[in-house]
């Protein structure tokens, strides 16, 4: 019987990933240099009229733009790089394969902390597995009835149909 | 809302980045409005209220070459240092006090006394910056000043008994 391994991270996947991080980080490193600039302009032109007013206005300038990088690294490439972490886990470390009727469960658990993950429960011939799958990859799971998983700490990583 | 959920689960940097960046810019502004007491001259007032800012942006455009800033303080700044009051460069004292501070202050010319507002007529000078109490008010200059060789304090006073 002739069968294909689907990976659940593909290359572009991580492609993807380590774009979207390289993209937001640039934007961040942009943006933190023009608050910057434009806080030593403000302090360039600070006279004693205006020197409240400035002082002010660049700690508004500085906190805002610092609020705006925060968000983006803590909020949108900090998961970015703990999901490319894991997908190179995914990919690169030993696998286990888990024969059986799949189904995607509707719990989910937050891995990584900020990854959401699925479970996925396996009845296989002699045991049951309850495994992970990352919850943007659990659809592909979701059509399947019986496949082999591989695994990798317990997270499924890539899937295998007979055809 | 989940991404309220994120914002809020991350809060206690984002205020902690509020505080380091008020604090950092705060300090950095000390060195932007202050300088060494030979780059400026600084007029201590000891008036009711004085619109300190106004009257230094005013005394500016007419400041003598080599400063960088002149700086108008009322007498409650000295809880922020007295050393830099004992280093004052002009005061504006009540007839009443002259006494009490009679060791910081310099005659403007030796014999001469400098009133800047009559309380009889309730004339004086930079009452657009100073509000007055009801009694005469005169203008020294400190004996500590260091500009008081080159001439600078003098300088910065005539140009404040010159204003309406």
């Amino acid at each position: 019987m002739k069968t294909e391994i689907t990976e659940l991270y593909g290359d572009a996947d991580l492609t993807r990933l380590q774009q979207k991080i390289r993209r937001q980080s640039t934007v961040h490193i942009l943006l933190a240099a023009a608050a910057l600039a434009a806080c030593l302009w403000m302090i360039a032109r600070t006279g004693t009229a205006n020197a409240a007013r400035m002082e002010v206005a660049v700690i508004l300038v500085s906190t805002v733009a610092g609020w705006v990088v925060l968000y983006g690294q803590l909020l949108v490439v900090a998961p970015c790089r703990r999901e490319l972490r894991h997908a190179r886990m995914l990919r690169g470390e030993e696998r286990q394969a888990v024969t059986g009727a799949v189904t995607v469960t509707g719990e989910q658990v937050t891995i990584r902390r900020s990854i959401t993950a699925r479970r996925v429960e396996v009845r296989g011939e002699k045991e049951n597995h309850r495994l992970l799958v990352c919850a943007t990859r659990a659809a592909s799971l979701e059509a399947l009835r019986t496949a082999t998983l591989y695994t990798v700490h317990g997270y499924v990583a890539a899937y295998e149909v007979p055809r | 809302m989940k991404t309220l959920k994120r914002i809020f689960s991350q809060l206690h940097t984002f205020v902690l980045w509020a505080l380091v960046s008020a604090m950092f810019w705060s300090w950095i502004f000390t060195f932007v409005t202050d300088t060494s007491p030979e780059k400026k001259v600084t007029v201590y007032c000891k008036v009711p209220e004085v619109r300190a800012t106004e009257l230094a942006a005013a005394l500016e455009e007419s400041m003598p070459e080599g400063l960088r800033m002149i700086q108008v303080h009322s007498f409650d700044y000295v809880m922020f240092g007295v050393d830099a009051f004992y280093q004052g460069d002009v005061f504006i004292v009540p007839a009443s006090e002259l006494e009490t501070y009679a060791e910081l202050l310099a005659p403007v010319e030796d014999g001469w006394e400098m009133k800047v507002y009559d309380a009889a007529a309730g004339e004086g000078v930079a009452t657009a910056y100073i509000s007055y109490a009801d009694e005469d008010y005169y203008l020294f200059l400190g004996a500590g000043s260091v500009h008081l060789e080159d001439g600078k304090a003098l300088a910065v006073a005539r140009a404040l008994l010159e204003m309406d």
